[in-house]
């Protein structure tokens, strides 16, 4: 089962869409370009439409590229049909074989590949027990469950040992519990195996849980790559942002910058914050990012901005306070509220900015 | 770009070694012809003629020596004398008659373009050769003859030799471009393939034939089509139109009753009347004719023996409109049930809710609703009608159309195939409009699939006398449909029907007699169903999964035999299939390919369905799993669409060995078709035989047919793709 890790590497990569008519041409990707390195699980994550699932098959040859080249371990894999590469996709409608059994299903690769039957017969059986279905080789594949489905289509496609695993939504199929724990069963199996991985989704939660990077992507262009806690806690844009979690933005003037901290007015009193943005400009206007379990309530005139709590909702393990401020309503997380001070509904208070967990991002864009 | 240069290289130096070959052998015919010169110069006319017979198309002409000057004497014609008149002055001609002078054969370099007719030949270019007529003493010229030789013995050559060499440089460009510039060398191997294929054998042999049409003795002439254009042929279109005319109402009234009473009402036995309905689809064309004149012709059992009617006759527009009504009304039946079948009753019974009375509901929702489909099935016998070669041939009696003008002008005895494309191109404006018609109008506008989930109960429409009146005028038709295959095969075992209607097994011979023909028929047949099933789902596979430059136009060509009456497929055939580059008249091959790629277009359509229906998912992860295209198609492909293949494989059978239009104009001694055996037969009015030979047809066609059916379990497919050519 051991192999040789290897990297996946788009360079200048661009798909578009040619419109027969030759008038609505789509821009499906427009110039990726990212490195997978050998064993890492990568997410590709954006909203529909986005072109995650192009930019996928692209890695596993089912879309020629308009222009640039995909590198797989080195190798420019670009003109490559997808037999001929050593990649394996699972598809979120799965592709099983209706016409053939579990078993079949299985050992379709194997047998490609001219492997006698008594190999065949064991490997198979090894990879259903791996996955969790040893016993139902005989079943037809439209009499199972979707779970079972799903890793029938794992199993079929980790026996002919890729070096690259593609997954375009496996799990968007199953419900909520089965979800979690196919999660964890890919990210051990991915692990156990040293499988490079690309998995595509627009469940922001998923990407995060599951992968070492993730790749944020919008209307074809990569925004943002970074780790998941990168790409929260240290956004670039305000799209990525709002799209991998709850966020408030404030519009501020940008004054000068000092050891890496940008100085601000947020209205009339100076906030601090850190930026990884390209397009923030000295002296002009950006726009402050903060998530709601970064803000501090503190007393009124103590903080950066002032407001009046208008509702508390209470979960338990934290709380949410609704405070409202000259910038409209903002969200305020209070974790392990039943070891702080709480603030009443209409009492007057005022928010704080930690410098090191607020981000200053550039105004322009949604 | 090398290999480019080498194909020219090859081309040119083939070209020049094959010109040097053919000049060189001239030159050694000119001067043996010229040592064979009589004593006499009173014999030199008669001798100088024969220069023909050695060179096709040649002239000779003696030129005498007399006061130190050549002088024409002997053999000059209207060509020569204006060539002489022309060029005799010339630098050229001055110097070859020197040189006969000193008693040497020359060749002028240039060629000379011949005003006049040689002798036999057309105008052309030749080549000159002076070959002097030397004296006894061995060392006088008495005179030259002046030997004039078409090059068109090499330009022909030259031809096809640059068709050769063009054709090679396509190729390769082709390969190079599979090759090298896609991704997937085996999808534009295919691709290549299917292109080649429709490019010529559906628009090469059209082209031919649209390009004969507009010929007259090898020029260019609007003739063919002013005769097409003229009384005697309108008389033919207007009898086309009006056959087509009723048949499509007749077969669309009785569709839609029977369609009705299948789909719509509570009666029993709807499975046993779709089977029997749709009995006339697998059969072959003119069985019902044949079985209608021994019924009712002029010595019909019903007609003449039994009703003593003299004046009776079947022949005509009557007759021809029953029969084609009986043959296809299965058609108007399977395209309207199809769309009844999917009409959701709740909206009927809304409006019976509504207190509507049943035939208000049935007027102003159920046929709404169907008329796109009615309007289809009439558009679509109606083509058949005018397509239809087979019946009209037996019944038409005073009655002209287009389909069997067509074919008599072309074996008839000026051998006018212009003519024959002209009449089937003819034939081919109403069928081709009412094709077009049916397909991107009407099609368009069904809006009948109202909810798509089948409703569990009918609302019943009809009263218990309507339903009865239906029920009668159904088993009227399919008791009527029963009797005229029994006549078949009663006639099978008559002695001689009409007068004597004893019991023989003679006719029977007709089995030994035509072994040949049933051998090679059935032999055709089968090699053509897997051919058109695996080509058509290959091409569907294709055009539905994959994205190529020219798809539309590949899908276009291989659709458009579908539109076309076999009657102009069979002409384009034998126009453009009977002399070089692709000599297949007579061969076994050029009926094979007319059955399959006449009959793709429905299983591409099958095909194209059956794919659109599959999650392509499931092909890429064979992909991916490492098979390569044909792997896919093989072992994913094709399982899954198995239904659509065998259909197909079953409709390409049945459609070959009942077929008729296209194939009377390929057949040749070697290759034979029983339905061209049974149409002779009766034609010659041996009754007894054609029954023979038409029952033996149908048991074919039923046990293979039914053979095919046990693999698939989808037979209304194959009986639907039949009917709906
Ligand atoms: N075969 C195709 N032909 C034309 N346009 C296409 C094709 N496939 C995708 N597109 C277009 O390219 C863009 C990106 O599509 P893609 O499937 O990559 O999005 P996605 O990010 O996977 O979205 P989703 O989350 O909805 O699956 C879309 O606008 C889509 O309409
Ligand atoms: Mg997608």
């Amino acid at each position: 089962m051991e192999k040789k890790s290897v990297s996946v590497t788009l360079n200048n990569v661009t798909k578009i869409f040619k419109d027969p008519k030759g008038k609505a041409d789509v821009l499906a990707v427009d110039d990726a370009n990212f490195v997978v390195e050998p064993g890492e699980l990568v997410t590709l994550l954006g909203p529909s439409g986005c072109g995650k699932t192009t930019t996928l098959r692209m890695i596993g040859g089912f879309e020629l590229p308009t222009s640039g080249k995909v590198y797989i371990g080195g190798d420019d894999v670009t003109m490559l049909p997808p037999n001929r590469r050593d990649t394996a996709t699972m598809f979120q409608s799965y592709g099983l074989f209706p016409h053939m059994s579990v078993f079949d299903n299985v050992a379709y690769g194997l047998r490609l590949r001219k492997i006698e039957p008594e190999a065949i017969r064991k490997q198979v059986d090894e990879y259903l027990e791996l996955v969790g279905l040893a016993g139902y080789g005989e079943r037809a594949p439209g009499r199972l469950s979707g779970g079972q489905q799903q890793r029938v289509a794992l199993a079929r496609s980790l026996i002919v040992t890729p070096s690259v695993l593609l997954l375009d939504e496996p799990l968007s199929n199953l419900d909520a519990l089965l979800r979690e724990q196919m999660r964890v069963e890919i990210k051990r199996i991915q692990r156990s195996l040293g499988i490079t991985a690309v998995y595509v989704t627009h469940d922001r939660v998923e990407a995060m849980s599951l992968s070492d990077r993730v790749i944020v992507m919008k209307d074809g262009k990569i925004r943002q790559i970074g780790s998941p806690d990168e790409i929260y806690e240290k956004p670039d844009s305000r799209f990525v942002a709002g799209f991998v979690g709850k966020a408030a933005f404030f519009p501020v003037a940008i004054g000068e910058r000092n050891e890496g901290v940008w100085e601000c007015m947020l209205g009339d009193r100076p906030v601090h914050a850190r930026s990884a943005a390209p397009d923030i400009v000295r002296n002009s206007r950006g726009v402050l990012m903060a998530r709601p379990e970064s803000l501090r309530l503190v007393d009124k005139g103590e903080g950066h901005l002032d407001g009046r709590v208008r509702m508390n909702v209470y979960l338990g393990h934290s709380l949410e306070s609704y405070i409202q401020t000259a910038f409209g309503e903002v969200l305020v997380q209070v974790d392990d509220p039943n070891a702080r001070t709480i603030r009443k509904e209409g009492e007057e208070v005022s928010i704080e900015f930690p410098p090191d967990r607020v981000r200053l991002l550039g105004e322009r864009e949604e | 770009m090398v290999f480019i240069a080498a194909d020219l290289w090859i081309y040119s130096s083939l070209m020049g070694s094959f010109t040097a070959f053919v000049e060189e052998k001239n030159h050694d015919e000119v001067t043996l012809f010229v040592q064979t010169a009589p004593e006499e110069k009173g014999e030199y006319a008669q001798w100088l003629k024969g220069i023909e017979g050695i060179i096709p198309g040649s002239a000779a002409v003696y030129l005498d020596y007399r006061d130190h000057e050549f002088v024409p004497t002997v053999g000059m014609t209207a060509a020569t004398d204006a060539l002489w008149r022309e060029a005799g002055g010339s630098a050229a001609f001055r110097q070859a008659l020197e040189s006969s002078y000193y008693l040497e054969t020359t060749k002028l370099r240039d060629r000379y373009q011949v005003r006049y007719d040689l002798a036999g030949g057309a105008r052309t270019k030749v080549d000159i050769y002076f070959v002097p007529v030397i004296a006894d003493n061995g060392y006088e010229a008495l005179g030259t003859v002046m030997v004039l030789v078409p090059s068109t013995g090499i330009l022909g050559f030259a031809r096809l030799l640059r068709i050769f060499a063009i054709g090679a440089a396509i190729v390769f460009v082709a390969i190079l471009w599979a090759v090298m510039l896609t991704r997937d060398p085996v999808t534009s191997f295919m691709v290549l393939g299917l292109m080649t294929i429709v490019l010529v054998f559906v628009a090469y042999p059209l082209i031919e034939a649209l390009r004969l049409s507009f010929m007259k003795d090898g020029r260019f002439s609007l003739e063919t089509w002013k005769l097409g254009l003229s009384p005697t042929y309108i008389v033919a279109l207007w009898g086309s139109l009006k056959l087509g005319v009723a048949t499509a109402t007749a077969s669309t009234i009785i569709g839609f009753m029977i369609a009705f009473l299948v789909e719509r009402t509570a009666f029993k036995r709807k499975r046993l009347v779709s089977v029997l309905a749709t009995m006339p689809v697998i059969s072959p064309p003119f069985s019902l004719s044949l079985s209608i004149i021994l019924l009712f012709g002029n010595n019909g059992l019903i007609t003449t023996q039994l009703l003593k009617m003299k004046a009776f006759s079947i022949y005509g527009l009557g007759g021809l409109t029953v029969v084609q009504t009986i043959s296809m009304f299965p058609i108007a039946f399977l395209t309207i049930s199809g769309v009844l079948k999917q009409i959701d009753s709740t909206v009927e019974d809304a409006s019976l809710d509504l207190s509507a009375t049943r035939w208000q509901t049935f007027r102003s929702i159920t046929l709404p609703l169907a008329t796109p489909g009615i309007l289809s099935a009439w558009m679509l016998v109606f083509t058949n009608s005018l397509a239809d070669f087979a019946n009209p041939q037996l019944l038409a009696g005073s009655l002209r159309v287009l389909s069997t003008e067509a074919y008599m002008i072309v074996t008839g005895r000026t051998n006018d195939l212009g003519g024959g494309a002209m009449l089937s191109f003819l034939l081919l404006l109403p069928t081709l409009t009412a094709f077009m018609v049916q397909r991107f109008w009407v099609a368009r506008k069904s809006f009948v699939t109202v909810t798509g989930k089948p409703s569990t109960t009918l609302a019943d429409l009809t009263s218990k006398r309507v339903r009865t009146f239906l029920a009668v005028v159904t088993y009227l038709v399919i008791g009527f449909i029963m009797l005229l295959y029994l006549t078949i095969v009663v006639g099978a075992f008559v002695k001689n029907w009409g007068i004597d209607y004893s019991f023989t097994l003679a006719n029977w011979k007709a089995v030994s007699d035509s072994w040949n023909a049933i051998k090679s028929t059935v032999l055709l047949a089968l090699i053509a169903a897997p051919t058109a099933g695996l080509l058509s789902m290959i091409a569907a596979m294709l055009i539905v999964r994959k994205n190529f430059p020219g798809k539309r136009i590949l899908e276009v060509l291989m659709m458009t035999p579908y539109a076309i009456p076999g009657t102009l497929v069979g002409i384009s055939y034998i126009i453009a299939f009977n002399k070089p580059p692709l000599m297949l008249v007579g061969t076994a091959a050029i009926i094979v390919i007319n059955y399959v790629i006449r009959e793709l277009p429905v299983g591409l359509e099958n095909g194209i369905t059956a794919l659109h229906q599959i999650d392509p998912s499931i092909e890429e992860a064979a992909h991916d799993l490492g098979a390569d295209v044909p792997t896919v198609f093989r072992t994913i492909v094709l399982p899954l669409v198995r239904p659509a293949f065998i259909s197909s494989m079953s409709y390409t059978f049945v459609r070959a060995m009942t077929a008729v239009s296209a194939i009377i104009f390929l057949i040749s001694a070697k290759w034979y078709h029983l339905t061209v055996k049974i149409l002779s037969y009766s034609e010659n009015i041996r009754f007894g035989l054609a029954s023979v030979l038409c029952t033996v047809l149908i048991i074919i066609v039923l046990g293979v047919f039914g053979l095919m059916q046990l693999l698939v379990k989808d037979e209304k497919l194959t009986r639907k793709s039949i009917a709906l050519r």
